[in-house]
């Protein structure tokens, strides 16, 4: 096959095995055999063979680091720069030890295609499998196989046959493609640039299966996600910078952001020294301003309008870890994903995979070099991905105090029991239809609105923390108001009984009034006993950037012995249909963003969690 | 995408990722063909206007070219230049060879300024194909206030997530340029049309490779006199980049050692 050059293209390759297999010889060889290895260089290494007293060994190429050198191991990943007349190559050799499995890692995830380098006499061991399971769930599905020191089982056709069958049942097993499988010797340079006449092997040596790969990861009809990495104020303008993770960028078209699903179109492209395109597509790092002057935010995410990503705060991940200390339940750490952090907890441990013999265990501590799937949960609404579907924006690393532990991939980022799949446009906000918009009432009140979902039994204290708040807050500056359920039930409301169809309207309605209020730059108290689960997530929804679920706690046994308006003695009569805790289910949320026990706390101590609650989130920083 | 395009992108995502998660931030400037190429990104970057300081470290043994291109270029490119010395070389371990402890003091120049100035972030040139340690860095690498670097133990860094928190007396080196090799900052240059000092050109069969200090580089055999014929040269070269540099053939692992206590 004829091929033209193309040296701009570079195609950047990992390279993996046992230790010994022959990693080092091979990039030697081939980098010797393509006639692109300075003198001094091979000199050096034929210096530093000769002090140590050691026959020539290529390991000296690469390890540079005089510890490397003396122990004869790879510490960390390093990168060979080369060429062949079809592109250039970055070569990745990522260290086998087990112990620096994350710069393996680290190493691995800037690969497109991977060698994977098996040693004909010892066959595969250990670090075979364990490196190339990992490769698949870094998203690396195409790997080229070698059979390396074929000089040492004299090039025997049966016993190549044999670790063929075997790698390839386990490469398909774990989803891996292979480019192709050929047998070489690094020590030799044989099938590496240079063919070897061998009557039972008639396919291409190594250097043609490298010059001749596609990356196959075409960007085609992939939903496009911009992620918002900083914002700019250039002169009047506010820029949105960031990078197109996925997809094309239009001028023309229109777009939503998320997480406060709101639809914008853009005014300019902002590039320096012009923009000179209409379009944008995955990997350009640009700037924007949009027509719409809206609340936008770091790690915030500009997509299709009937393609947008998750919104959830909570999902299932497969995760990598390399930390000397186990992974804690319930622990804080923090994720960084689309270039922000966010605060997590590990809410459960589903399965563990031990790397090191793939064996799969349930219920156990998550250890140093496991992989897991687990539950997480994350205090502010993510805009993510499934891995699978949308690779950028579904990938994270895992941060404990200031070391990177871990990273992962999303799983699962269905969040049918949290937020309402479909999207939903906020008309409200559109400033073409209004003079004053969401942003000039924020800049002008100095805080930002919210709503603040307080839930929980009749008599649990809902109203009088709300009122308190709303007083304490209003003298502070704010602009704050307090929406009370049985106050909307006596006018907006006054049309729905207690039935758990008119629940649902109530809220429905309550919540929209709420949304009205954020739009008008308020922070709005709601105070609703909303006892179903399914509600109060089509609640949070409408506005879910901005809604924070307060659970309002107190035991039906308090309440009632409370029964401040005489409602649970009419309930108990039979006076009063479907009440709450009595003849009618109460859900407590699964994950609240604040609990307040109203019977361990009292009321002061309640409000004031409540108001430094609102001053957090919401506060002026 | 081309390779370049590609290079720029990432370059420019590192800056920008850089400035909005670390608070103190500057930039080194040594005035070679690599930091203006950085320079260059940091325009495209934050779209004219560089939000942040540049820092020159100045040996005072650089070449007169190379200062008459810095009273030039901070002018024209309107830049926020602070100037950091260097310690006498009386002051550098005695230990060490000549060159590697005449480009110690730089080093020391280095540690200077980022004291006084509490820099938390620097972002520096450096490209992985210069030298075999450099080609283990990290894009986003701490040091503790010796400059140490810890090449042990380096940080993970997955995909593109780079981690900024660390404890108070850490401070990071940034390497926007780490994927970059020679040529390809030699075709960006010519692409971009990205000034440079002239002694990378040849004359009378001369020119410099790489620009150190006047005492301690010395020039290659070349007569490429133009951007074209300087990435033809390379294509073809197989000397390294850095064989003007004296220092990098005193001793097997100098620039491991050098790094190690903080030289670039
Ligand atoms: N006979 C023979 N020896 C080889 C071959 N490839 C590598 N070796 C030797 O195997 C040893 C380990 O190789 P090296 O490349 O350092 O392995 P690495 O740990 O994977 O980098 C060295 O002593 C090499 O010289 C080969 O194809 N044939």
């Amino acid at each position: 096959m004829n091929f033209k050059q193309n040296s701009e293209d570079t195609l950047r390759v990992i390279i993996v095995g046992h230790v010994d297999h022959g990693k080092s010889t091979l990039i030697g060889k081939l980098l010797s055999d393509l006639n692109q290895i300075q003198e001094e260089k091979i000199n050096d290494i034929k210096k530093i063979c000769k002090t140590r007293g050691l026959k020539f060994e290529w390991a000296f190429l690469l390890d540079a680091l005089k510890t490397e050198r003396d122990q004869g191991i790879t510490i960390d990943t390093t990168q060979i720069f080369f060429r062949s007349d079809r592109r250039n190559y970055v070569f990745i050799d990522a260290p086998g030890h087990k112990e620096f499995l994350k710069n393996m890692i680290t190493g691995a995830t800037s690969a497109q295609l991977a060698i994977l380098i098996i040693d004909g006499l010892e066959g595969i061991q250990e670090q075979t499998k364990r490196h190339v399971f990992l490769l698949s769930l870094l998203g690396i599905k195409d790997v080229i196989v070698v059979i390396n020191k074929m000089d040492l089982i004299n090039y025997d056709k049966n016993k190549f046959a044999d670790l063929e069958a075997q790698i390839s049942k386990y490469l398909k097993s774990i989803n891996i493609k292979i480019t192709a499988i050929i047998p070489i010797s690094a020590w030799n340079g044989d099938n590496i640039v240079r063919k070897k006449t061998l009557r039972w092997y008639k396919g291409k040596v190594l250097l043609e299966v490298l010059d001749q790969f596609k990356d196959n990861a075409v960007d085609h009809g992939m939903p496009l996600r911009f992620v918002v990495q900083d914002i700019y104020k250039i002169s009047e303008k506010r820029i949105l910078v960031g990078r197109v993770e996925s997809g094309k960028l239009k001028k023309k078209s229109k777009y939503v952001i998320s997480p406060s699903n709101t639809k914008v179109s853009i005014k300019s492209f902002e590039i320096w020294p012009k923009s000179t395109k209409n379009e944008y597509v995955t990997g350009e790092c640009i700037g924007l301003e949009l027509n719409e002057k809206i609340f936008v935010e770091k790690g915030n995410v500009l997509s299709e309008i009937t393609r947008s990503p998750s919104l959830t705060n909570t999902f299932e991940a497969r995760i990598f870890w390399f930390s000397n200390q186990r992974l804690r339940i319930n622990k804080k750490y923090k994720i960084k994903i689309n270039t922000t952090d966010y605060e997590i907890i590990f809410s459960k441990i589903k399965k563990i995979i031990n790397i090191d013999d793939l064996t799969e265990k349930k219920n156990d501590d998550v250890e140093k070099n496991n992989v897991a799937d687990v539950l997480i949960d994350s205090e502010s609404i993510l805009c993510i991905d499934n891995f699978e579907l949308v690779n950028n924006t579904g990938k994270f690393s895992v941060i404990d105090q200031f070391e990177v532990v871990g990273g992962g991939v999303v799983k699962s980022a269905s969040k049918s029991e949290l937020i309402d799949s479909h999207i939903r446009i906020n008309e409200n906000v559109k400033s073409e239809d209004f003079f004053v918009n969401e942003i000039d009432r924020v800049l002008k009140v100095g805080h930002r609105p919210g709503i603040l979902w307080l839930t929980g039994l009749s008599g649990s204290g809902k109203s009088t923390i709300a009122k308190e708040v709303e007083k304490k807050l209003f003298l502070k500056g704010y602009n704050i108001f307090s929406l009370d359920g049985d106050n909307l039930r006596q006018g907006l409301n006054r049309d729905l009984d207690f039935m758990p169809e008119s629940r649902v309207e109530n809220i429905r309605r309550t919540a929209e009034v709420a949304s009205l209020f954020v739009s008008a730059g308020f922070i709005v108290l709601i105070s609703l006993i909303s006892p179903y689960k399914v509600d109060r997530n089509k609640a949070r929804a409408i506005r879910p950037e901005v809604f924070k679920e307060i659970f309002i706690k107190a035991s039906i046994e308090e309440c009632e012995k409370r029964d401040v308006k005489g409602l649970y003695a009419k309930a108990r009569s039979g006076r009063i249909k479907n009440f709450t805790g009595i003849t009618a289910p109460y859900e407590e949320p699964n994950k609240p963003e604040l609990i307040i026990d109203t019977e361990k706390n009292g009321i002061l101590e309640c409000s004031k969690m409540l108001e430094k609650f609102v001053e957090k989130e919401f506060g002026k920083k | 995408m081309d390779h370049l395009t590609k290079l720029e992108n990432e370059s420019i995502f590192i800056l920008r990722q850089a400035y909005s998660s670390i608070k103190n931030i500057a930039m080194l400037w040594s005035l070679g063909k690599d930091s203006n190429v950085m320079v260059w990104l940091a325009f495209k970057a934050f779209l004219g206007k560089i939000p942040f300081p540049l820092v020159h470290v100045d040996t005072k043994k650089k070449f007169k070219e190379m200062y008459a291109f810095r009273d030039k270029y901070e002018k024209l490119w309107n830049l926020n230049l602070i100037l950091g010395d260097c310690p006498p070389i009386s002051k550098i371990d005695p230990s060490l060879p000549p060159a590697a402890r005449s480009a110690a003091r730089k080093t020391e120049g280095l540690k200077k300024i980022l004291n006084e100035k509490k820099f938390k972030g620097i972002i520096a040139g450096i490209r992985r194909d210069e030298q075999n340690t450099r080609a283990k860095e990290r894009f986003f690498s701490p040091r503790d206030e010796t400059g140490k670097w810890d090449v042990k133990n380096q940080p993970a860094e997955l995909w593109n997530s780079f981690n900024t928190e660390y404890p108070s007396n850490v401070h990071l080196r940034i390497h926007p340029l780490l994927s970059w090799t020679e040529i390809d900052i030699w075709r960006y240059i010519k692409r971009e049309n990205i000034p440079i000092v002239d002694l990378y050109f040849a004359q009378n069969g001369k020119r410099y490779r790489s620009l150190g200090d006047k005492d301690i580089t010395k020039p290659v055999e070349s007569n490429a006199s133009t951007l074209d014929e300087i990435i033809k040269e390379l294509q073809n070269t197989k000397t390294s980049e850095r064989s003007g540099r004296l220092m990098d053939k005193e001793e097997e692992n100098i620039f491991e050692k050098l790094r190690s206590k903080g030289y670039m």
